[in-house]
């Protein structure tokens, strides 16, 4: 940040509205999307959808949708800064350096976080890489019904299913 | 540039209004030009629904087959309506902002209009939600009885081949329907055993989709997925209906991609053109002398407003919208059902359907079996909404519960008032200068109290059928989501305070005619109008050019 941009952002704290500059004042420090994030958001992804028998989100590549929308950056880097700073405060390093109950206590714990960034960081990561990965053909193939509508339609819909 | 007339009548609007309209003149031996802002679509290459990918795809977005609107602010929600708030155990609360969500008018511009995604249900309206005014003293009365409107049912009945029952209670027919009900789907069936616990009728619901073969179409397959559009020309959407036997007669053109932005009056009691905008933004006019407007309740008030109030001398050009009226509970059923299978909306109850059927409350509501809308959305759409969590236990369940969902829905009068209506968006244009429809929807207390009887007899509907484990619920109570829209171009006998004569013309001027879902002076018991539009546009064919 520059020195004017910071000077005129302190006097608009000093002059009122001060709360809500705070979050303005946040965004330019938050830190750039990086492969530690990418990486943390891949480990959060395989713990949500890890396909108990079939496929995780992972093996199919869902990850890489989701960390390349564009829309979704900023909210990734603040999730996987909280997800890092609960780390440390539990003495690791940071998210990716738990082991498998701390990663899960972490993710169960961003689902029922008061802060707003934590929760709908891991809301929206279930949103979008569930839906993806139950839209996966090889998934949907492991569930009955899930073939598309025509040409055949459903002779057996009187009865009760197969 | 200048089309000189050479037909009858110009028709704006080819979906439900407009292609009865179109047919009606036809048969007349008139010619007409029907126009569509919207594309034409092919349902043999628009609708895929063969591909792994179906359930991600809705009903196809073609260039110019979705039109503008704005919002005036949603309704603050006042008090909790556990009953009403939407959302899922999945994914939570819908509305979170405490201001019900004007989330979106659902539409299609395009040769067909509307029906092009609808599911197909073909319903008349109840006689008694035809006089609300004057037996319940609310809304206001339409100024023709079902009795006249019956031939034209009927007309339009055998036209599409719809398939219904032999009775509807108070809707008296004079001929049967031309095809047999089709049977009901696994899930109905479950859903008709609760019905039957909680001593209500539980029937084949009356469908635009055919049982047989009629009219050189093949039957339906069942494959649930009429709102993603028919593939197969089973479906009695308006393309492939009265458009289809319009054209047949050789006196009908079709325009698609012909967007009107403005109507021009005449001189005397007469329209005189309507002024067609092209890709290249040039403007095309074209002599109308008989003008008919289709273009439903939102987009019918736009373009006379944006006329210069044109047909508005009584101020009600825009006023009286009515909206969807809506409940749909979602709960899961110990046993697999998977509703998708069949047609979608397939049993109906009408026992709720009066004017004066709930107690308390003025106003009707039918309920109706919407498992399988719901299912179409898919395994992903399920696993998100109907389960919640994540991780292993999560799959797990997923995998144990898909299937078991049934879904019933409910749809109710929408009362006319004061705050509802359509206007114009003084910020917002088209890439023509005309400017937007704005929609403002407002619900009183009655509307309220209806929808608190729908989502708690839904609620009692599933338990009975043995899906006691409620996990999602919507309503119209925080959401606008609206399908069916009515009213904003009133019908009426007094010129003060309607738009137009009980025979669709405009009171104003004698070659102005309205054919559409803005004309009802109520909505109906939760009826859908897209019947009730082609009997009234067949009556108003009728009419047209009997006076000069």
């Amino acid at each position: 940040m520059k020195r004017r941009e910071f000077i005129t952002l302190l006097g608009l704290l000093l002059l009122g509205g001060a709360a809500a500059q705070w979050r303005n004042l946040a965004l330019f420090w938050r830190p750039r999307f990086n492969g530690h994030m990418a990486e943390t958001v891949t480990a959060v992804t395989d713990l949500m959808f890890p396909g108990d028998g079939l496929p995780s989100a992972t093996e199919l590549g869902i990850h890489h949708h989701i960390i390349a929308m564009p829309d979704l950056q900023e909210l990734m880097t603040d999730g996987v800064v909280w997800l890092d700073g609960r780390a440390v405060r539990q003495g690791a390093p940071d998210f990716l350096a738990l082991d498998e109950v701390g990663k899960l206590a972490a993710v169960e714990a961003a689902f029922a976080s008061k802060d707003n960034d934590a929760r709908q960081f891991v809301q929206t990561l279930r949103f979008y890489a569930g839906l993806s990965y139950y839209a996966e053909p090889v998934i949907k193939a492991a569930f009955p019904y899930t073939g598309p509508p025509q040409p055949e339609g459903f002779a057996d819909f009187r009865d009760p299913p197969q | 540039m200048k089309t000189d007339a050479n037909w009858d009548a110009v028709i704006v609007g080819a979906g439900a209004g407009g292609a009865a309209a179109a047919y009606g003149l036809c048969q007349r031996g008139m010619s007409v030009l029907l126009l569509d802002a919207g594309p034409r679509f092919d349902p043999a290459t628009d609708y895929p629904l063969t591909g792994s990918d179906w359930d991600t795809r809705e009903f196809p977005k073609k260039a110019g087959s979705i039109g503008s609107v704005t919002f005036a602010p949603g309704q603050k929600l006042i008090g909790n309506e556990p009953l009403l708030a939407s959302g899922s155990r999945g994914l939570g609360p819908l509305v979170t902002t405490g201001t019900r969500w004007m989330e979106k008018y659902h539409h299609v511009r395009g040769i067909g209009g509307s029906t092009l995604h609808f599911a197909g249900e073909s319903h008349r309206i109840h006689p008694d939600a035809m006089k609300m005014k004057s037996r319940f003293g609310v809304a206001a009365d339409w100024p023709i009885d079902y009795d006249e409107l019956e031939p034209f049912y009927i007309r339009a009945e055998e036209l599409i081949g719809v398939a219904g029952p032999p009775t509807q209670g108070a809707r008296w027919r004079s001929r049967g329907f031309p095809l047999p009900p089709h049977p009901l789907s696994y899930a109905a069936q479950t859903l008709g055993r609760g019905a039957a616990a909680l001593g209500l009728d539980w029937q084949a619901n009356s469908r635009a989709a055919l049982s047989l073969p009629w009219n050189g179409r093949r039957p339906c397959n069942y494959c649930g997925a009429c709102n993603n559009g028919c593939p197969r020309g089973d479906k009695g959407s308006a393309d492939v209906t009265f458009v289809a036997a319009a054209l047949a007669t050789g006196r009908c053109i079709v325009r698609p991609d012909s967007p009107v932005v403005r109507i021009e009056a005449g001189t005397g009691d007469r329209v005189a053109a309507v002024l067609v905008g092209h890709p290249d933004g040039s403007i095309e006019r074209i002599r109308s002398p008989h003008l008919i407007l289709a273009c439903g309740a939102v987009e019918t008030p736009r373009l006379l407003l944006a006329s210069d109030g044109l047909a508005n001398e009584s101020g009600e050009v825009g006023r009286n919208f009515m909206d969807t009226l809506e409940v749909i509970v979602g709960a899961l059923h110990p046993d697999p059902q998977h509703g998708r299978r069949g047609l979608p909306d397939d049993a109906i109850c009408w026992d709720f359907n009066a004017p004066d059927a709930i107690s308390g409350v003025i106003g009707g509501c039918r309920f109706y079996n919407a498992s399988g809308e719901n299912e179409l959305k898919g395994l992903a759409a399920f696993a998100l909404r109907a389960v919640p969590g994540w991780g292993r236990a999560h799959a797990q369940s997923v995998r144990r519960l898909w299937g078991h969902s049934l879904h019933v829905g409910a749809i109710g009068e929408r009362l006319p008032n004061p705050n509802s209506r359509v206007d114009l968006d003084a910020d917002k244009h088209d890439r023509f200068g005309t400017p937007l429809a704005r929609i403002s929807s407002w619900m009183d207390e009655p509307d309220i109290a209806r929808l608190r009887f729908m989502a708690a007899k839904s609620c009692e509907f599933l338990a009975a059928s043995g899906a006691e484990d409620i996990f999602e619920s919507y309503s119209s109570w925080d959401w606008f989501g609206a399908t069916h829209v009515f009213g904003t171009c009133r019908m009426g006998a007094d010129p003060a305070i309607s738009v137009v004569n009980a025979d669709g013309r405009s009171h104003r001027w004698h070659n102005l005619w309205i054919t559409d879902a803005s004309v009802f002076p109520s909505s109906g018991g939760g009826e859908a109008p897209s019947l009730t539009i082609h009997a009234l546009s067949l009556r108003t064919a009728e009419r047209i050019g009997k006076d000069g």
